[in-house]
């Protein structure tokens, strides 16, 4: 009996996959790879583009012409924008919040397909052949507040896909509406994970000798918030872990994404300065440089406060690199207000910004207005700040040369002449080694040389 | 109470002020929100949502929005027929359009509403009053000035670009050109986004600092 999981979209449905697939195997299910010997198939699907809700759609599609020749369960969980709900529920035999995943054992058992797991999980003592009640279910699933099992959802002990690098959930949902963005209608409010189970699951990583520990979030720094006052605030939470860190002699770093400038306050980054196992690395989206197209994306900050925490990094960590994220040809956005963001990548001095060409999300707020930047210019823009991208990062790569760093070696390269691992700041490294045995390991490499956005160097 | 998800909330009735806009009282539950937040709501089973500022004030024992109706609206227009007894589904309170305690009694504020962008104004200077304030709120004609009899004496300046029978005739724009604004004030800048930008641009101009200004775009 085996199944396949497609994860679709960001680093928090690859995290969630992680607590999918041992609630898969505890019904005696057994990965592959191959999706044609699979007799449960599930995605895990991501709305933030259109592309991917159309991959599901393709996917599926594929999948019930499967069913003619066999015996298949189909599954549906993730982002699922509400109007596409009504859809999967009659192309898949299951849909369900990933809040709910302690049920999916239920789910199928209650599908009416005699597998293991059906004999294994009679329901009310029913002979497991009862059909699921996809009606019954979708009444009760629109019914349910999105997040309202989540803390079920994450006593689920995960299979991590990496044996040196994981991803911990510390906060699920989004109450910031930007409007470029359905988050807050896929997953739902922002619901903070109780800190002691993070830092129970903290602890166990760092007993099994995990090197890369990144803290999972939509909004990661405005956790505790929704507890008023029953939970401790993200300073606190990461005052927590920097202690562990300190305690237990190892060598190991911890990153978190994606903060919200808004609710980053001079505390966040006083406590990273001051703990060593917080990576001095920070990933801060500006999404643009121009205060009227943030007003139209309702981020809430205008480019002169962003500034004032970038001064703060900088003045308390200055050995901090600096990420971001960026919307270009956001609509309405003009050349003027694209050369506020051209300067804002000076500005801030980017060492990596994730740059995106403006497309409708559907569900989001601005899905309802005209994309009215051409896709030409849309193209145009995101060249010429990638190149502005390039001259930043290449000018803090340079300043690396002849510098030793700590380096996480992650594998070999494509071609297998080099290993290749990343600083504490996340900056690639190509090592001029071949030792695979080094992977996982942290070791200290000398920068020889650099590109655009790399650098190379020797092991000592 | 905490942000309410999905929350069936029964309808009070809906009070007409003119042929498109209208307000929707309804229960309110015990709601806990600071005024200048928002709901998300739409009909009960209904998929689709909207946002709209609180309208009444922290003291009410109801909750109010004002709805504009919106030509193809998906939600305004369902909302416009609703009758008491009937159900809302509601998210929220939810947003970061709110003046924070220490500034109540210590700040100077100007608020500046287009349209039914007044609406989270209503709330917050009804919740407050002992708030130094003024309202600046461009409209298109004299019955679009709501209900501004809400307001004290001098607080409320209507601006009116179709007839004369406003406080001035004009855009809110030609108001603050011609009445510039001293620095210090607290802007808060509620409506549609073409107002917002203008506006946005003349106070720079007159030298107030973007940590002064706040913005809240009615799409």
């Amino acid at each position: 009996m085996k199944y396949h999981v497609l994860t679709l979209g960001c680093q928090m449905n690859m995290s969630d996959t992680e607590r999918t697939k041992p609630v898969i195997e505890r019904m005696g299910y057994e990965w592959t790879d191959n999706e044609d010997e699979a007799s449960l198939l599930g995605i895990l699907a991501c709305s933030v583009r259109q592309k991917a809700i159309d991959k599901v759609y393709s996917r599926i599609s594929k999948w019930n012409k499967l069913k003619n020749k066999k015996n298949l369960l189909t599954f549906a969980t993730g982002c699922i924008l509400p109007s596409d709900k009504d859809r999967f529920l009659k192309l898949f035999d299951i849909v369900f919040p990933m809040s709910e995943l302690n049920e999916l054992p239920e789910m199928i058992s209650q599908y009416g397909i005699v597998t293991p797991a059906s004999l294994k999980f009679p329901q009310n003592g029913g002979n497991g052949h009862e059909k699921f009640n996809v009606k019954e279910f979708n009444e009760k699933a629109a019914l349910l507040k999105l997040n309202e099992h989540i803390p079920d959802f994450w006593h689920i002990s995960p299979s991590y896909k990496s044996p040196f690098e994981a991803f911990v959930p510390i906060q699920n949902g989004c109450d910031k509406f930007c409007t470029f963005c359905a988050v807050p209608f896929t997953r739902g409010r922002e619901v903070s994970r109780p800190s002691e189970e993070i830092i129970n699951e903290i602890q166990s990583l760092i007993e099994r000798d995990y090197k890369s520990i990144t803290l999972l979030g939509q909004n990661v720094n405005s956790y505790g918030l929704d507890k008023k006052g029953e939970e401790i605030s993200f300073p606190g939470l990461l005052r927590k872990i920097g202690e562990l860190g300190k305690n237990s002699g190892k060598e190991f770093w911890v990153y978190f994404t994606s903060p919200h400038p808004r609710d980053m306050s001079d505390e966040v980054i006083e406590v990273i300065a001051a703990y060593p196992h917080l990576a001095k690395q920070i990933h801060l989206p500006i999404q643009s440089g121009d205060d009227k197209v943030l007003i139209r994306m309702n981020r809430k900050y205008s480019v002169e406060k962003y500034g004032e925490i970038v001064k703060t990094i900088r003045r308390l960590i200055p050995e901090a690199t600096l990420f971001t994220d960026i919307i270009v040809g956001f609509t309405g956005e003009t050349d003027e207000q694209f050369e506020n963001t051209r300067k804002a990548m000076y500005d801030f001095n980017y060492n990596m910004a994730y740059i995106a060409q403006y497309s409708q999300r559907p569900g989001a707020v601005s899905s309802r207005w005209i994309d009215d930047v051409r896709h030409e210019v849309k193209k145009e823009r995101f060249h010429r700040l990638t190149r502005d991208l390039e001259k930043t990062s290449a000018a803090h790569n340079k300043l690396m040369i002849g510098k030793t760093y700590r380096v996480l070696v992650r594998g070999l390269e494509r071609k297998g002449d080099f290993l290749s691992g990343l600083t504490e700041g996340r900056i690639n490294v190509r090592i001029s080694s071949t030792d695979i045995s080094l992977v996982g390991k942290i070791v200290g490499v000398k920068i020889t040389s650099s590109t655009d956005f790399s650098v190379a160097g020797e092991m000592i | 109470m905490e942000v309410t998800i999905n929350t069936i909330f029964a309808v009070q009735g809906v009070r007409h002020l003119t042929d498109s806009s209208y307000i929707v009282r309804m229960d309110r539950k015990g709601m806990i929100f600071v005024p200048g937040q928002n709901l998300n709501l739409g009909l009960a089973g209904d998929p689709e949502k909207r946002d709209y500022s609180i309208y009444s004030r922290l003291q009410d024992n109801f909750l109010d929005i004002l709805v504009k109706e919106v030509d193809d609206g998906l939600v305004s227009k369902k909302l416009k027929k609703l009758k008491p007894g009937d159900s809302i589904e509601v998210d929220g309170p939810f947003g970061f359009f709110t003046i924070k305690d220490e500034d109540i009694s210590t700040k100077k504020f100007l608020f500046i509403a287009s349209g039914t962008g007044i609406g989270p104004f209503h709330s917050i200077a009804g919740s407050y009053p002992e708030l130094n304030y003024k309202l600046i709120h461009g409209v298109r004609n004299r019955k679009e000035t709501y209900e501004k009899d809400h307001y004290p004496a001098g607080r409320y300046i209507s601006c009116i670009s179709k007839d004369k029978k406003g406080d001035f005739r004009g855009r809110v724009t030609d108001y603050l050109r011609q009445n510039p604004v001293d620095p210090d004030t607290l802007c808060y800048l509620c409506g549609n986004v073409n107002m917002i930008y203008d506006a946005f641009d003349i106070l720079k101009e007159q030298g107030v600092p973007s940590g002064n200004l706040h913005a809240e775009v009615y799409f």
